[in-house]
């Protein structure tokens, strides 16, 4: 899916969101390059989520434009943009409860017409041994990856996960940066993480939020090594 | 061809045992023919309310459609009950292709309500508007007229049995197949979560539209089944306060479950048959199953009855989980 020709994967420009008369997003832009490890921090109430859920075509923005692999996805619905290739994991980690995880792979094959399961986990391979195990029942690492295997379907250009690590247990976390890495030779991730020293094991980039407005870059693997972001929370 | 012979297997069995309650039960065929027809009733809401969590007030308004669309036909046009039954499908299908679109955009209570007005507007019409043509509360009489349709003539009860059943296997094993498809499965995604399946890529407003015109067309259906089986209709098949019976129906049974409907059928007409020979107030004993139900056993039979059998025929599926909680344990 991804087009490696176009380096920049995706351009947020100008963004302005409201949530009706309360605005959220003030100005926004950030560009992700493909094949790279963007992550974006912040403050809870950062706006970091909206950023989001507005690339992903969840909520509309007021101003302001997106760009995934070239085209303009600023005015696609949710299902739309995540058929061109532009996947996103909510922040909840909800999987399909009721379903197998059999099941839930099922239904994020059906969508892209992809089943290729061999290729997704092997970035998981525990899954395997619950794949007859419901949603219902699963940890919330299982979920995580879970999720995560279902969003790679399809062979995403892009996947943008709303913090992925959040209440997980730390040997759980490791996995899952391990699998970051890996996944990221072939999909370009945006994160949202508040985890700052798995930021700065896993990111190429890294956007500091701050009251609906990006604050501060680091492209510098050492600044991001250093975590001068901090600064910026 | 497994797959055929896979999801024909449960239907084949069910219509097996009806067949042979049917002669164990001879004086008892009248209300067999309601079960099936009643049947596909309950599946068409249960796609809605079971599978899509949306709930409808307004059901009696689709059986009413299929359900004049072969009264009229039969009383005015033609007489082949085939022809009649094939344009009760066809109005299924027109109905809720056009009134889907509107309809599926309500959520919750306005979803409900929207279908219980739907339903008001259509007693009105067949009792006033179209008067002249449905005859108002006076209904339509067609029997006389219907010529017989080739191998079975389904003019006599025992041969509209056989009829009626027929249909009922068809649609149940395509209802079983569409259980276990795509479709089935992103039916009961989007009750669960509807954001996640279009963060997927699935247009999910198409998928309800989808849910919405199947249960309008299986509505109609049975519709047209009981205007045929009756050779009368009336504005009384499609009075809205009659909505509460196919809900009720799809709780007993089992919400979301594929043999649901057939089983809350059979406990709603069951009770109603049983119970109305020794009070006049059967519908007390429904009260009491359908509390029963959502205190105690909110799966319904069905689906209580899929619960216990997993748990003690499903040890060799989980075998895998049950092996890694082991050696989780052994670590």
């Amino acid at each position: 899916m991804a087009d490696t020709t176009i380096d920049k994967i995706l351009e947020v420009k100008d963004l302005d969101v409201s949530y009706q008369k309360l605005r959220i997003l003030f100005q926004v832009s950030l560009d992700v390059d493909a094949g790279e490890v963007a992550v974006v921090v912040g403050r809870n109430g950062a706006g970091k989520t909206t950023l989001f859920r507005t690339i992903a075509g969840f909520l509309n923005q007021e101003a302001g434009t997106i760009h995934f692999n070239g085209n303009d996805i600023g005015r696609l619905r949710a299902f739309e943009v995540a058929q061109l290739g532009l996947k996103y994991i909510q922040q909840d980690k909800h999987v399909f409860s009721d379903l197998t995880v059999r099941e839930n792979l099922e239904l994020g094959s059906y969508a892209t017409k992809d089943y290729d399961w061999d290729r997704v986990l092997e970035y998981f391979p525990q899954l395997k041994n619950i794949i007859d195990r419901k949603g219902g029942h699963l940890s919330g690492g299982e979920r995580q990856m879970l999720l995560i295997a279902m969003s790679l379907l399809g062979n995403p250009g892009l996947v943008l996960m709303d913090e992925p690590t959040e209440g997980l247990a730390p040997h759980v976390i490791t996995d899952l940066s391990h699998a970051f890495k890996k996944i990221s030779e072939k999909t370009t991730l945006v994160i949202i993480e508040q985890n700052l020293p798995l930021t700065a094991e896993v990111a190429d980039r890294v956007y500091a939020m701050k009251e609906g407005k990006i604050v501060a870059e680091f492209k510098d693997q050492q600044a991001i090594e250093n975590l001068e972001f901090e600064a910026y929370l | 061809m497994n797959r055929i012979l896979k999801v024909s297997y449960g239907p084949a069995l069910l219509v097996f045992l009806i067949l042979m309650a049917r002669f164990t039960f001879p004086n008892k065929m009248t209300f067999i023919i309601e079960l099936a027809i009643f049947s596909i009733y309950v599946m068409g809401n249960n796609i809605l309310y079971g599978y899509l969590g949306m709930v409808s007030f307004g059901q009696p308004f689709y059986l009413g459609v299929g359900a004049y669309a072969t009264a009229i036909f039969l009383a005015h046009v033609g007489t082949n009950p085939l022809v009649g039954m094939l344009l009760s499908l066809l109005m299924g299908l027109v109905v809720g292709l056009i009134l889907g679109p509107a309809f599926i955009r309500l959520r919750g209570d306005y979803f409900a309500l929207i279908n219980a007005a739907t339903c008001a507007i259509g007693m009105f019409t067949i009792e006033k508007l179209l008067l002249p043509i449905t005859r108002g509360d006076d209904g339509l009489w067609y029997r006389a007229r219907m010529s017989q349709i080739p191998f079975v003539d389904i003019r006599m009860p025992d041969k509209f049995f056989l009829f009626a059943l027929a249909i009922f296997l068809i649609v149940l094993i395509l209802y079983n197949f569409m259980d276990k498809s795509a479709l089935g499965s992103s039916f009961r995604a989007i009750r669960v979560n509807e954001s996640k399946m279009k963060f997927l890529g699935y247009d999910t407003f198409k998928i309800r539209w989808i849910g919405f015109t199947l249960a309008s067309i299986l509505s109609a259906l049975s519709g047209s089944l009981y205007a045929i089986n009756f050779g009368f209709v009336n504005p009384s098949l499609a009075e809205p306060h009659r909505a509460a019976e196919v809900l009720v129906a799809t709780l007993i049974g089992g919400a979301g479950t594929v043999f649901g409907p057939f089983f809350g059928t059979l406990a709603f007409l069951g009770i109603k048959d049983l119970v109305s020979q020794y009070i006049a107030h059967w519908e007390l004993a429904v009260g009491i199953l359908t509390l029963l139900v959502l205190f105690r056993f909110s799966k319904g039979i069905w689906g209580n009855t899929e619960a216990i059998m997993n748990e003690k025929f499903g040890k060799k599926r989980n075998r895998s989980v049950k092996k890694l909680l082991t050696d989780k344990a052994a670590t």
